[in-house]
């Protein structure tokens, strides 16, 4: 696919291609200004995203740099700019899931991981707090028992993707993304009234 | 009442709120739900939920989510050093074609040895994983370490001209220079002090240098190395100068011996 094609060319460090020319040209520093712009958007949105993924931090962080580097290659090529926030997430996703496959880390349960757990502090009031942690523990029941594919649903969509978006990011179809967050959110909604 | 099997799906509720159905299928659902108070509840919940999952998914991975301002430097660093390097690369493109050889080199030494000023600044904020080669040592990683300052040992001594570095510790090199999936084919693991100028084998000795480096590569290094070692050894310049300068700019201490501004003609 087209699209696929670009993300791999933009991951890789290639600096002899057609689009080296644009890139001595003063357009460079707009181009990084524009980059910059769009991590000061999205950056605390994807390393939300790279930790719900079972990223450690260190590594969403590399997986951040690594996108917005990808994304000023990208735009040095003078590749299309349509939906870059889709872009981004899509790149974002790709790459994390070659470095999760790199340390082997997927068999890990997203909660048990140090980089995505509970903080439910806030609350002076103890009673306040302890239903706060009652709630909490409900909702990470049924986070964990979600499968991996609707936790990342759920979270892309957290983060404001659209359908289409979500669709475009996991590789899925609009359908099979309407169902599995339906499902998600069932599951939620069915926590919340016990 | 509507009957059951008209009611509105859970999925077709969470489409329509995010308009992606027909215009014709989300007016019929838009009516439907304004009618039904069960879809109506439905698609009240489901909305609820979701906006209990965000507060959740923000409880778990804010803490996280730090030093946006500190990611910011090392992105723009990051990209500061890939233009860089792609104006280089740029430029002795332009000049082979047009100039052959010569003007080639020229301009890829005058990008290396301006690059040469100002990257060590650049890369003191070192992104976890390097982007591109590494092509001069790193002043906070490879400061340069001695085993002696005695010019009787370095002098009296008959040394190995190269020592080869161990294979775990080249390892560790690479891993500090953000390089660690590096082949060894593409860096040699080079001493900043040679022992045989008193040198020691220390990591922070230690730095890869690529061979991809055109003009200020390892050969003239080498040259340099040998050059220092006569000098101090006839007594013309002090060990411990001589170990200075080769550690603080190995490429200026080059010139500074050898009286000129690029490399010299070296047998392979």
């Amino acid at each position: 696919m087209a699209e696929d094609q670009t993300i791999s060319d933009t991951t890789g460090v290639t600096l002899a291609s057609a689009g080296l020319a644009d890139a001595v040209s003063a357009g460079a520093s707009a181009l990084e200004e524009e980059v910059v712009g769009w991590f000061d958007e999205l950056q605390a949105k994807l390393m939300r995203y790279l930790l719900t993924a079972g990223l450690s931090v260190p590594d969403a962080e590399e997986i951040v740099q690594e996108t917005f580097l990808a994304l000023f290659k990208h735009l040095t090529r003078g590749k299309p700019r349509h939906n870059i926030p889709a872009w981004i997430f899509r790149v974002a996703h790709n790459l994390a899931l070659r470095r999760r496959s790199l340390v082997q880390r997927d068999r890990q349960n997203l909660l048990e991981s140090p980089s995505y757990e509970f903080v439910a502090g806030g609350d002076p009031n103890p009673e306040d707090q302890l239903a706060l942690k009652q709630r909490l523990a409900r909702l990470a029941g049924v986070w964990q028992a979600l499968p991996e594919q609707a936790r990342l649903c759920l979270a892309l969509r957290a983060e404001g993707l659209t359908y289409r978006e979500i669709a475009q990011v996991l590789g899925m179809s609009l359908g099979a993304v309407s169902i599995s967050l339906a499902r998600s959110l069932a599951r939620f909604a069915c926590a919340q009234e016990r | 009442m509507l009957p059951d099997e008209s009611h509105i799906s859970d999925e077709e509720l969470l489409l329509a709120a995010d308009d992606v159905l027909s215009r014709d299928r989300s007016a019929a659902v838009a009516k439907h739900v304004s009618l039904c108070g069960t879809c109506r509840t439905r698609k009240q919940k489901l909305e609820e939920a979701l906006a209990e999952f965000v507060d959740f998914h923000r409880r778990a991975a804010d803490p996280g989510v730090r030093l946006a301002g500190e990611q910011r430097a090392v992105l723009k660093t990051q990209i500061a050093a890939l233009t860089s390097l792609r104006e280089s690369w740029w430029a002795v493109w332009t000049s082979t074609f047009s100039f052959r050889g010569i003007a080639a080199a020229f301009a890829f030494a005058f990008v290396l040895v301006a690059g040469y000023r100002t990257w060590p600044a650049i890369l003191a904020s070192r992104p976890a994983i390097r982007p591109v080669p590494v092509f001069f040592p790193e002043p906070g990683l490879t400061p340069g370490a001695v085993a002696t300052a005695d010019r009787t040992a370095v002098c009296g001594s008959s040394q190995p001209k190269t020592r080869n570095v161990p294979v775990s510790l080249q390892r560790r090199v690479f891993e500090e220079y953000g390089i660690p999936g590096a082949s060894p084919k593409a860096y040699e693991v080079d001493y900043l002090i040679t022992p045989a100028l008193g040198g020691a084998d220390d990591i922070r000795n230690l730095w890869p240098q690529s061979y991809s480096s055109a003009v200020w590569n390892a050969r003239v290094k080498d040259a340099l190395e040998d050059r220092l070692h006569d000098l101090v050894c006839d007594g013309s310049v002090d060990l411990v100068a001589a170990q200075r300068d080769i550690a603080s700019d190995w490429i200026a201490a080059y010139k500074k011996y050898f009286h000129t501004d690029s490399p010299l003609e070296t047998t392979p």
